[in-house]
């Protein structure tokens, strides 16, 4: 039985470690690692001898990927970060997820503008994956406000799902050799054809290593309203897929919005699915209330949990990473906040404590009990 | 030709701790060329994967800025010193 819990967060200003004995009770903090620097994406590899990878998105000099074996105590960048082959023409721009491969040292990772590359070292040296990265479709992918972003690398075997902001869902079933769009039923608010091919502003994709069909989208929603062509969009901002993505439903029906960054499953149940609704308009709080709204029927309903989070006055937002939950028995919910605050939801998310207060703004959360 | 390239604090660690280089270059893009080819590491921390300047690094020769001059193709000199600096920017 694992006897720690490790948190990376990744903030505006640098990484930070937190630990906790299993029972949770109370988190350690170090850091910042990589000082004054933006992370956006972190990673713990729990293959083996844990190791912490985060990206760090320096402004002035460009990027870098640091690598802990210590659980956090101490990083190193490593030999290298992905970087497009001099004739490509496109620049790093940042880094944006970082997943685990298939063999021990494999690791993908997500950039801007959206590519996607592979290490085979554990990071010190990277290769761009050309089916995606010169995709037919990518010269035709947009910036969405955060940048024109691949944020989610999703295994299956040999399935691999990417997300895009704004290009949307790419099914590859080789491996990550080859891509497909794969966005039939994720609507698009932005353009004239509610349904197109690709080019979707998917927020987040999240699945369930035991339901491996079964699929979640945080898309962006905040549509109902539109009065323009193609008509009202409601509710395309929360989906399903049952098929490996092939198709999208929506599930957003309950919700007090359908807009929203991350979707996270629970790790015991591929039934129970996790979002945190902003509003489209503002992409805060609705409302100043926070809450993270809770399904255990695969979205066919939902629930308000909020016990312990403020009832007002609180206009953060939640981004698309800062979301995660951990793997103990009786899992708990974390989340970061754009004003620097971690929250922790005991049981699933029934009861939250704040744990960090005051930290700087922050990108993205993950956990792993070691 | 002899010039002397000022390397700053965060980006020694790329260059052995070096404070200062001396390199033999009759430009600007002369010198970023032998940087690649000496110090991989500094130069991607001065140039993006297309060759470019990053944004927030600005490149001196003397005391002017080298968009002031011919930009990466400014004639260096004997003595010349070319200081790396990053822009004064951040939030």
């Amino acid at each position: 039985m694992p006897g720690r819990v490790i948190l990376c967060i990744g903030t505006k200003k640098g990484l930070f470690v937190a630990e906790a004995s299993n029972a949770r009770r109370s988190f350690a903090l170090r850091g910042p690692y990589g000082p004054g620097v933006a992370v956006y994406a972190a990673l713990i590899d729990t293959r083996g001898t844990p190791r912490l990878y985060a990206s760090s998105c320096n402004a002035f000099f460009g990027m870098k990927i640091l690598r802990s074996t210590d659980l956090g105590k101490s990083f190193k960048e490593t030999k290298s970060a992905p970087s497009f082959p001099k004739e490509d023409g496109r620049a790093l721009a940042n880094i944006w997820s970082l997943q685990v491969g298939t063999g021990k040292k494999d690791l993908w990772c997500g950039v801007e503008p959206a590519s996607l590359f592979r290490s085979g070292d554990g990071g010190d040296s990277w290769e761009m994956v050309a089916g995606l990265s010169n995709h037919e479709h990518a010269r035709k992918w947009q910036p969405g406000n955060g940048g024109l972003c691949l944020h989610t690398i999703l295994r299956d075997g040999n399935r691999m799902h990417i997300g895009i902001s704004t290009g949307g869902h790419y099914l590859s079933e080789d491996g990550g050799v080859s891509f497909t769009a794969s966005n039939k039923g994720v609507g698009a608010g932005f353009a004239p054809d509610p349904y197109p091919e690709f080019g979707q502003c998917v927020h987040k994709i999240a699945g369930h290593k035991d339901a491996p069909g079964r699929l979640y989208m945080q898309n962006h929603g905040g549509w109902a309203e539109w009065d323009g062509p193609g008509g009202p969009r409601p509710d395309i901002g929360v989906l399903r897929s049952d098929d490996h993505g092939r198709t999208w439903r929506s599930i957003a029906k309950g919700l007090p919005s359908d807009f929203g960054f991350p979707i996270v499953v629970h790790p015991h149940d591929a039934d129970t699915v996790y979002v945190m609704p902003h509003e489209g308009q503002t992409r805060t709080c609705p409302g100043g209330a926070p809450a993270v709204w809770r399904s255990e029927d695969g979205g066919g309903s939902w629930k308000r949990l909020a016990r312990g989070l403020p009832k007002k006055q609180s206009f953060f937002t939640v981004q698309r990473d800062a979301m995660d939950i951990d793997e103990l028995k009786s899992p708990a919910l974390y989340f970061g906040t754009t004003t620097g605050q971690l929250w922790m939801g005991r049981e699933s998310g029934e009861e939250w404590d704040c744990l960090f207060d005051s930290l700087p703004p922050i990108h993205c959360v993950k956990v792993a009990a070691v | 030709m002899s010039i002397t390239i000022h390397v700053p604090g965060a980006l020694r660690a790329c260059c052995a701790g070096a404070a200062e280089l001396e390199l033999s270059a009759a430009s600007v893009r002369a010198t970023l060329e032998q940087i690649e080819r000496r110090y991989p590491e500094l130069h991607r921390s001065i140039c993006d994967e297309t060759g470019a300047v990053r944004r927030h690094v600005n490149l001196f020769v003397n005391t002017s800025h080298i968009r002031d001059r011919e930009g990466l193709d400014t004639a260096l000199a004997p003595g010349d010193v070319v200081t790396i600096l990053p822009a004064v920017s951040g939030g």
